[in-house]
């Protein structure tokens, strides 16, 4: 990336560039999102970065929202930062409104609000199973043993994929989300689309109530079906969004309080804290940018927006703007609002808005229960990740077994 | 203005004024109500700006569209007088019109 050269169209006014390497910024450190947010304080609520190919970062909680409510001029279409020839294309999240709502209406059934409190005592008995088989150990690798694990298996529920699948499943997932090259990505996601065919050919014969069936069964309007190639990228969306963001928002979070003895107590004493403690870690560890693609001239907030141009909504520092919040770095379960934008908002938000939220609180009870003291490991080096997705790559923690 | 009198799940009774031509949600938002988290901001695809609209007032709301409908099946806790206060917009025809927020949007 940083082979590019730098990129400054003349629409573009000197002060509002912003040189930051969205894929390698060495201003980044082991507090991501908290040195983001020390970075950025110096650069422009909107700037150019000339870095990457050259593009828009939106850095603004009420800015983003008008960014992503407004798809008439900025498509998500492309998401690719430098663009691409061939950008991958996401059902529905790369399908501009109206188009995107009928595929929206597909994945409710599994995703409402209401899907999702039917779901939580089968999701509870997971989470109590993957934090029982490390519970008696004394240390674990958080992000690998347990954050990482419970959304697959979450994942799989909401499929409908038959759980003696799970280990082949995980492991694919786990080399998918470990991949760095295009040739590794390449060949696991041809390995993930293996077996979505594969049981979508076994759901053909054997209908059940999973997503899987409604995908094959449902009525698109006057008799259409949906299409093969439509199913499959349905569920490769679901496959990226569902996973490594839940794991990862879920591990900066424990990350956190790995390090506030006194929070973890309360939360043991009080655990009807874990909802205000997952919104808190949301709204300082969001890990996600969607970019946007600028589809005509749009002029507004000083910024001359052209055809062509690439934006990037930082939705994790949506959440620390000091417009919206008092003291925005500072972690504090006892606010009253957390005004974040980590699930975007407007026609794009994310699907698994209340899925994700009830596991990562479901995911701390149960921790918690099991594992109520517990610290990171000195001197553990954890690793992350940057780009349009932010990821911790491993949280060695260790506690006392009673 | 336009008055809006509500209740939470608890029992707790109060009031806020409404801009006509602007939604429920967004007047609702704007004063400061807690209870309605309207994540999409209006584009009808979250299922969280859910309200119970007091029965003497359903037959004064325009009827829901077919998507409203559908989504508020999708709420955590609907009803037969529940609404999206995303779709409900304020008039003077409105005014004083009641409503009981859930007991929870997700």
């Amino acid at each position: 990336m940083a082979t590019l050269a730098r990129v400054i169209p003349p629409n573009v006014r000197p002060e509002q560039v912003f040189d930051f390497d969205i894929y390698a910024d060495p201003r980044i450190d082991d507090d991501v999102q908290g040195s983001y947010s020390a970075v950025l304080k110096a650069a422009p609520d909107i700037f150019w970065s000339p870095l990457n190919g050259g593009h828009w970062v939106v850095q603004r909680h009420d800015l983003i929202a008008e960014i992503v409510k407004n798809p008439t001029v900025f498509s998500a279409r492309e998401m690719q930062i430098p663009r691409v020839e061939n950008p991958p294309f996401f059902i529905p999240l790369s399908v501009d409104p109206p188009e995107n709502v009928p595929y929206r209406h597909v994945l409710m059934p599994k995703f409402s609000p209401r899907a999702v409190s039917e779901m939580e005592p089968r999701m509870r008995a997971m989470a109590a199973e993957i934090v029982a088989e490390v519970a008696d150990k004394g240390k674990c690798d958080f992000i690998h043993d347990v954050a990482a694990r419970f959304p697959v298996s979450v994942f799989m529920e909401v499929m409908g994929l038959p759980l003696e699948r799970l280990h082949d499943f995980r492991s694919i997932a786990d080399t998918y989300f470990k991949a760095r090259t295009s040739e590794q990505i390449q060949a696991s996601s041809q390995q993930i689309f293996g077996i979505f065919n594969e049981l979508l050919d076994y759901r053909r014969d054997n209908p059940g109530t999973d997503l899987l069936t409604h995908f094959l069964t449902v009525d698109m309007g006057e008799g259409r079906r949906l299409s093969h190639e439509e199913i499959l990228a349905m569920c490769f969306v679901l496959f990226l969004g569902g996973m490594d963001t839940v794991t990862n928002v879920t591990g900066f979070s424990v990350q956190h309080l790995a390090g506030d003895p006194a929070l973890q107590a309360r939360l043991a004493a009080d655990p009807s804290l874990a909802g205000k403690f997952a919104e808190e870690g949301l709204r300082m560890f969001g890990v996600i940018g969607t970019p946007r693609l600028v589809v005509k001239d749009f002029d507004d907030h000083g910024v001359a927006f052209r055809k062509g141009e690439m934006v990037l909504c930082a939705l994790w520092q949506s959440g620390r703007d000091p417009a919206k919040l008092d003291d925005p770095d500072r972690f504090d379960i006892d606010r009253g609002a957390m005004p974040h934008y980590n699930f975007s908002t407007g026609p794009h938000l994310c699907l698994g808005h209340a899925l994700a939220r009830t596991e990562m609180r479901i995911l701390v009870e149960e921790w918690i229960k099991r594992v109520p003291s517990f610290r990171a490991v000195e001197g553990a080096h954890h690793g992350f990740r940057i780009g349009t997705v932010i990821a911790l790559e491993s949280l060695p923690l260790e506690w006392t077994v009673a | 203005m336009v008055r809006v009198r509500y209740r939470t799940a608890d029992g707790i009774e109060g009031a806020f004024d409404a801009s006509p031509g602007l939604s429920l949600m967004a007047s609702a938002k704007a004063a400061g109500i807690d209870g309605i988290e309207a994540e999409c901001g209006g584009s009808m695809v979250c299922a969280t700006c859910q309200v119970y609209v007091a029965e003497a007032w359903l037959s004064t709301l325009e009827p829901p569209s077919e998507m409203e409908a559908e989504m508020v099946e999708y709420t955590r806790h609907p009803r037969p007088n529940s609404r999206l206060s995303c779709q409900i917009v304020m008039s003077e025809a409105l005014d004083g019109i009641e409503i009981e927020l859930p007991p929870s949007q997700r």
